[in-house]
């Protein structure tokens, strides 16, 4: 179920809001937003709520064993253990077939005869997310940055909470906490403005601008190899824009819904096209995927305490692992291996970097994104080698079609993103012309929603 | 930016409820009403109500000059539209039959798919009505129910006829699946279905399309469909369908599916054929398997650009023809019928398709009447005879 759905809209929504505010207490709530994850959930695969519940249990009983036991050795396993389930379901889900297919290629080059059989595997929705939820919970309650709850039920909720459960933000117990220890005294009209007000330009977001893109764009890039220069930078532009409003606007859409059930869901788009450089860069976009990688991958290798090299390996390191946690396709462990490397090179000309005029560290910033996309869109290296040649390689080919509507698109696009304030930043008190604005620019999201066939969001594969 | 006052944001966490409301109470609305004026043939406005074990809405009559065929609303491809008039008609048990066939003694039932039901053409134009034609022969048009009608079905619905033969034509058209032999617990159900009260039937129907037809969806979609045009937006329907280009310069559509599936072999298996001569012959009825072929099937040879067919992947007509043959089921395929016909007729510029739809047309129809009645011989003089004879093969 897409938060742009009329089952959602219609039915899930009305539902889970009205019964969790008519239902006093903690616990009531706790078990309700836990129910109603599941429900959520069960719309794509009821299978699959399986493997959810058993992440959550696993990582409730390692919370329990970490609030318990004080000596490091149980402690260590009450770590390993549910993180280790944890990567090993997005192992086996996300990665089997994908290392399956690479043993097939090298045995083959090798002179092999027999194949291993692909496995029969369905990727599913959010694991993701939710494995990554559970691993901060059980990372940060080793670290005693967290006590793990008692509460099965509030834990649950937590780990199944919608609005970010598919597609983040994978939000830290830390964070979300406070909200939960008051979730029965909770004002349901204290925030429900501002709910709307982020769902609706999230939605505005997703369905005006990246969806609008995307029918664009897409038909374009499925002839990819028969693409001009001039056609291949305007696809990948267009497609920059895409991922960006896409899940930005899905984010915003996630705060809009916590607000309205009392949770403050944290920022994880901080206008990443304004950032000036490569680092500032990956700390706005996406917050909650790169400050994960900071504090449970890049840190935990070094950081940037050893040596240039050193640092430059754990940053590459680092990026490679969150092109791979995209999917399973060396496209994105190249996208890793490029963006590691610009970003390792960037620590070494940080000084030299910050001297150049303002708007050329913007435009190489978003010039360095916009090139990395060309590969992260790629369905394979050849379309890749094929986009990035046409780019830089001057050729004639075919035109796109709806070059109109896309540059509209993509000047609202850029516009927004380069210069206008991002929803957070935004005072949401809207003057009653805004509103009406608003309104409109929701019901035309409507008629989109009733007109064209449904556009998952470009983050739900990952 | 934590929460607002209420006071100036009040609206907006007033409209935008206030407007899902709106709309969602507007779409409820518009469910109860009429919907043939958004349709564009008989199909689409009798289908999604009809009562469960009947084809379509009983009693309705479905008359427009505007009906055009089904591929180019599949690849929405407004300029490839030919217009033309259909008139369908049900009888009280949801079928496409005259008034008058129920009250009449019935030779034979026609069950299969659309292409036994007719699309696009008159009542007096469907197959069981040019079956029908030469003599007193009564053919009841059972056709509509996709995959096909089960032996439950028919039985049920011979119970409600006055039957002077027991014969059931069964109408396969290549382009479907054939249906697997259904397990005792689908029979089952299958049974509690045509045996529930018909205004219990009747209701579901009606609940089950309030439930899944929109007609502000219909209107929004055929807006957007309005702006994929391929110039102001990318038309992302128009890869369902192939556009053929025939030797005389003629556009031909196809369905995607349907060609990529010629280069396909597929399992021949007349099991299911086999299994529904079985059980229908347990209450005295024949069985006459007639097999259509799909038009890509008939029109690939004339086409200016048909990709390769693989070893053995064109012939699956045949194979099914024997296969049933061999498995004691009277079949009859129209396959070298079609295919002689349409070379024949191609010089003329007429089809036995419409060029903008998967089925055939009234001179298609009209077409496998013919053979039939040539081929099978029996049919013609059934219809004047003592019950027909089992097992008679064409």
């Amino acid at each position: 179920m897409l938060f742009n759905s009329f089952a959602f809209l219609y039915i899930f929504l009305p539902i889970t809001y009205l019964v969790f505010w008519h239902l006093r207490g903690k616990s009531p709530r706790y078990v309700w937003l836990a129910l109603s994850g599941y429900a959520f959930y069960s719309f794509w695969n009821y299978k699959f709520c399986a493997l959810m519940l058993l992440s959550t249990v696993v990582s409730y009983l390692a919370g329990l064993g970490l609030l318990r036991w004080q000596d490091p050795v149980r402690r260590r396993l009450c770590l390993a253990i549910p993180v280790a389930a944890d990567l090993a379901l997005l192992g086996f889900f996300k990665y089997a077939n994908f290392a399956v297919r690479n043993i097939n290629e090298v045995s083959s080059w090798l002179g092999a005869r027999s194949t291993l059989p692909l496995l029969d595997i369905v990727l599913p929705v959010g694991i993701s997310f939710y494995t990554f939820h559970t691993i901060t919970y059980i990372v940060d309650a080793y670290r005693r940055v967290i006590t793990p709850t008692r509460d099965f039920a509030k834990f649950a909720a937590y780990v199944s909470f919608f609005p970010q459960l598919v597609a983040g933000p994978i939000v830290r117990f830390q964070q979300i906490e406070r909200d939960f220890e008051t979730v029965d005294r909770a004002d349901r009209t204290a925030d429900v403005n501002l709910a709307w007000s982020f769902f609706v330009l999230g939605m505005v977001k997703k369905v005006l601008i990246a969806d609008t893109i995307g029918a664009v764009i897409d038909p374009a890039l499925a002839r990819y190899a028969e693409l001009s220069t001039l056609s291949a930078w305007l696809c990948v532009l267009g497609f920059t824009y895409q991922v960006y409003f896409d899940f930005s606007g899905y984010s915003d859409m996630a705060v809009g819904l916590g607000h309205l059930f009392g949770f403050r869901l944290p920022q994880n788009f901080n206008s990443p096209y304004q950032a000036t450089d490569v680092a500032e860069f990956w700390r706005r976009w996406h917050v909650s995927l790169t400050s994960f990688l900071r504090d449970y991958v890049y840190l935990p290798l070094g950081g940037s305490r050893g040596s240039r090299l050193m640092t430059a390996r754990n940053v590459i390191i680092t990026m490679v692992l969150c092109g791979l946690w995209h999917g399973a396709n060396w496209t994105y462990v190249v996208w890793g291996l490029y963006t590691g490397f610009v970003v390792a090179l960037h620590q070494v000309i940080s000084e030299t970097w910050a001297r150049l005029p303002l708007w050329t560290r913007r435009v190489g910033t978003f010039g360095h994104f916009v090139v990395g996309l060309a590969i992260f869109r790629s369905t394979g290296l050849d379309m890749a080698l094929s986009l990035l040649g046409a780019m830089f390689a001057w050729r004639g080919g075919t035109g796109i079609v709806g070059m109109k509507v896309l540059a509209v698109a993509l000047c609202v696009a850029a516009a927004s993103a380069h210069w206008g304030p991002n929803t957070f930043e935004m005072r949401h008190r809207w003057s009653p012309a805004w509103v009406s604005g608003l309104a409109a620019l929701f019901g035309a999201c409507l008629f989109v929603l009733y007109g064209s066939r449904p556009a998952p969001y470009v983050y739900f594969q990952f | 930016m934590r929460g607002g006052r209420r006071g100036r944001l009040g609206e907006l966490g007033r409209a935008i409820p206030t407007l899902l409301v709106a709309v969602c109470l507007l779409d409820t609305a518009l469910r109860f009403a009429p919907i043939d004026p958004l349709t564009f043939r008989a199909w689409e406005a009798l289908t999604p109500y009809r009562p469960s074990g009947a084809a379509f809405q009983p009693n309705r009559r479905y008359q427009t000059n505007r009906s055009y065929g089904d591929l180019t609303a599949i690849g929405n491809l407004r300029s490839l539209r030919r217009y033309r008039a259909e008139a369908f008609t049900t009888d009280v048990l949801g079928f496409r039959n005259a008034a008058h066939v129920l009250g009449s003694p019935v030779d034979a039932i026609l069950v299969g798919d659309s292409f036994a039901v007719g699309v696009g053409v008159l009542d007096d134009e469907t197959l069981a009505s040019r079956l029908s034609e030469p003599g007193d022969c009564r053919i009841y048009n059972a056709g509509g129910e996709a995959p096909g009608a089960g032996p439950d079905r028919i039985l049920a619905l011979a119970r409600h006829l006055h039957m002077r033969h027991r014969l059931v034509i069964r109408l396969y058209s290549e382009d479907s699946e054939v249906p697997d032999i259904p397990t005792a617990w689908a029979m089952t159900t299958r049974r509690l279905v045509v045996g529930a009260p018909a205004d219990a039937r009747r209701l579901f129907g009606r609940l089950r399309g309030i439930l899944t037809v929109s007609p502000l969806k219909i209107l929004a979609e055929r807006a957007w469909k309005t702006l994929e045009d391929d110039r102001i937006l990318p038309n992302r329907e128009a890869g369902y369908v192939v556009r053929g280009t025939l030797y005389n310069g003629d556009t031909m559509l196809f369905l995607t599916s349907r060609v990529k599936r010629a280069y396909e072999r597929r399992e021949a298996a007349a099991g299911y054929w086999k299994w529904l001569g079985d059980e229908l012959r347990k209450e005295g009825f024949d069985l006459l398997l007639v097999l259509a072929p799909g038009k890509y099937t008939v029109y690939r040879p004339f086409l200016v650009s048909a990709g390769p067919v693989g070893p053995a992947a064109d012939d699956y007509l045949e194979r099914l023809e024997r296969e049933s043959r061999a498995a004691g089921v009277s079949v009859l395929s129209l396959a070298p019928v079609f295919r002689a016909e349409a070379a024949r007729s191609m010089a003329d510029g007429k089809y036995l398709y419409w060029p903008d739809d998967t089925h055939w047309n009234a001179r298609g129809v009209a077409l496998a009447a013919g053979a039939i009645r040539e081929q099978w011989p029996r049919l013609g003089t059934l219809c004047r005879d003592e019950p027909l004879l089992r097992a008679q093969k064409p």
